[in-house]
């Protein structure tokens, strides 16, 4: 069952990033996610292969189950069927224990040790432009068991070194010098991992454990891997790619129009074809 | 006891004065207290410092009317309805503001620390980020770090002394003058009951010296302490109370209306330059008072938002496009 994969033309980009990030989260598993597609994507989850999945949203519901899809995490939707509604200091102090298995997170600039900026683009002292800041990223990076990231996929946003690094990835900066070292060495008893996953609008990219480097998993159906490696600044390791990104299913469709957001907060409807 | 906390929204907002540290209570598009953020910015309030646990409209309203100096935070924007603070990122551009990054969870514990009276906090997020870059302390560099009421460094490291569990940062108590909460209900003495989720509230309110609650209804105390177990903030750390329907539009309050979407992206779409925020402000805060502002959004608009009390949202907004 459940292997009733969509055509081309029955799906948009955002259902397959959904899709796919979706398919990164685990059956009883504690999940902190950001508003927008990630939300989409761990309620996906919830309603198909993960039912059992424990959501945290950082405004301060624990293990909601909402219906329908909430506009941000300080949403009142978040609070439907909810195990306890508290504050940002639970939400927090759970990740900071180490309670939480799963972060999804976005991001405006990636380099190739997954480090993310969202603070700034240009000289953090002369900025081009001033992003929304950090959030919780940084805290749900440094504490969650692995992260996925959902970001768009452009060549400048790709880059071999972030304008500023917002949320630490797996080599990281040692203050006050600000050398570059594994984080296992500068998290030491509060190490648990690190980003896992960047699903981007061209493919899904995964970290080599021990150089923390990232590498070309699949690509979206339609994409090369060389025209992936020319989408990025840095070197591209496209040795261990596995093959093309699964299409979402007609099922996961269902839920994301039908029953998540039928009202296309964050995910457009694509018109079925008409036959 | 009784009711001597009762003071105006003009009242409210002359409490701010110029060059007040000021924090709000809410999350992002949710709970801010704009009807002292209009009343503050009708003032021409100036050199304001605001710390918050993150930032959000209200950020970007007083920021583009030129109230703000120094701002220290995590995160601005309108969620899905704008997606970063231009006012603020223009401001920056032009340095006529200070910006101090932290992390989400550090402005947090730099709350928790204020509210319980400790100096400082410690924990290990962020660790190995540019929020601990020695070259971007911005308070630093501004030559305003005095040790008072701006702590003489942004963070410290320190290795573990009890239980070897490695680097650790201390972060500064965020000690702010003034507390501005919007809530569901104050009672008369001053006793505070948020239905929801309740953000960083108690945090914020126990930290700040002065605590002003704006509230969509003043109840009988009597009332409140029938159900204590329901209630979030005791009375005797409220020092003022304020009674203000639709206080917190056009961001929304749980159980009673949702957020003013199509309000938020009209001034984000419309205050990305100055010339744009200043017409905005003079269609939408200035020559008005807060009665004269929800006649100029009228009833069926605000009806619309209004929510269902079994769901606590409303089911007549339109959010999707």
């Amino acid at each position: 069952m459940n292997k009733d994969y969509a055509n081309p033309e029955e799906y948009g980009l955002a259902d397959l990033l959904c899709c796919a990030a979706s398919r990164e989260v685990q059956d009883n598993e504690i999940v902190f996610a950001g508003t927008g597609l990630p939300m989409v994507a761990i309620m996906l989850a919830q309603k198909t292969h993960a039912p059992n999945l424990k959501l945290i949203f950082e405004a301060g519901t624990l293990d909601g189950r909402p219906p329908e899809i909430p506009t941000s995490v300080g949403d009142a939707r978040c609070e439907m069927g909810a195990s306890r509604a508290s504050g940002l200091y639970d939400a927090f102090s759970i990740a900071q224990r180490g309670y939480v298995d799963l972060g999804f997170l976005g991001g405006a600039e990636v380099d190739e040790y997954g480090n993310v900026n969202t603070t700034v683009i240009g000289d953090y002292l002369e900025p081009e432009l001033r992003l929304t800041g950090s959030g919780g990223n940084p805290d749900i990076n440094s504490f969650a068991g692995r992260t996925v990231f959902i970001m768009v996929h452009e060549k400048r946003r790709f880059t071999e070194r972030v304008s500023y690094i917002t949320s630490p990835g797996w080599r990281v900066k040692k203050w006050p010098g600000g050398e570059f070292v594994h984080r296992r060495e500068l998290y030491g008893a509060a190490y648990r991992g690190g980003p896992s996953a960047v699903i981007s609008t061209a493919g899904v990219f995964r970290f080599d454990d021990e150089s923390g480097r990232i590498y070309l998993d699949t690509c979206h159906p339609g994409k090369t891997p060389q025209e992936i490696r020319e989408m990025c600044r840095f070197d591209l390791d496209i040795a261990r790619v596995s093959g093309e990104t699964l299409p979402p299913t007609r099922e996961e469709l269902h839920f994301i129009h039908e029953v998540l957001d039928p009202e296309q907060i964050f995910i457009p409807r694509v018109k079925p074809p008409s036959t | 006891m009784g009711n001597n906390k009762r003071i105006t929204l003009q009242q409210a907002a002359e409490i701010i004065r110029d060059g007040s540290s000021l924090t709000f209570s809410g999350f992002t598009i949710w709970r801010r207290p704009f009807a002292v953020v209009f009343e503050l910015i009708r003032q021409g309030r100036k050199g304001l410092h605001l710390i918050e646990v993150n930032g959000g409209p209200q950020t970007e309203f007083l920021v583009g009317a030129g109230c703000v100096d120094i701002w220290e935070s995590c995160w601005v924007g309108h969620e899905l309805y704008g997606k970063y603070g231009a006012n603020l990122s223009r401001k920056v551009g032009n340095r006529e503001i200070i910006v101090e990054d932290y992390s989400h969870a550090e402005m947090l514990f730099r709350f928790a620390a204020a509210a319980s009276g400790a100096p400082f906090a410690v924990t290990q997020t962020s660790l190995g980020t540019d929020i601990h870059n020695p070259e971007y302390d911005m308070l630093g560099r501004a030559g305003l770090r005095d040790g008072k009421r701006i702590a003489r460094h942004k963070y410290q490291f320190t290795e573990d002394p009890f239980f070897d569990a490695g680097a650790q940062v201390l972060i500064p108590a965020a000690k702010v003058d003034v507390a501005v909460m919007c809530v569901q209900q104050v009672g008369e003495e001053g006793t505070v009951r948020v239905s929801g989720q309740y953000y960083s509230d108690p945090e914020a309110a126990r930290a700040a010296d002065i605590t002003i609650v704006m509230a969509e209804e003043i109840v009988p105390e009597e009332y409140l302490r029938r159900e204590s177990d329901r209630n979030t903030i005791p009375g005797f750390e409220v020092d003022y109370i304020l009674e203000c329907p639709f206080g917190a539009h056009p961001t929304g309050m749980f159980g009673r209306y949702d957020v003013d979407g199509g309000f938020l992206k009209d001034f984000y779409g419309r205050t990305r330059t100055q010339e744009g925020f200043d017409d905005f402000a003079r269609e939408w805060i200035f020559g008005l008072d807060h009665m004269g502002y929800l006649e100029k959004l009228g009833w069926p608009r605000m009806l619309s938002l209004k929510a269902n009390t079994a769901l606590n949202y409303s089911t007549g907004v339109k959010r999707g496009q």
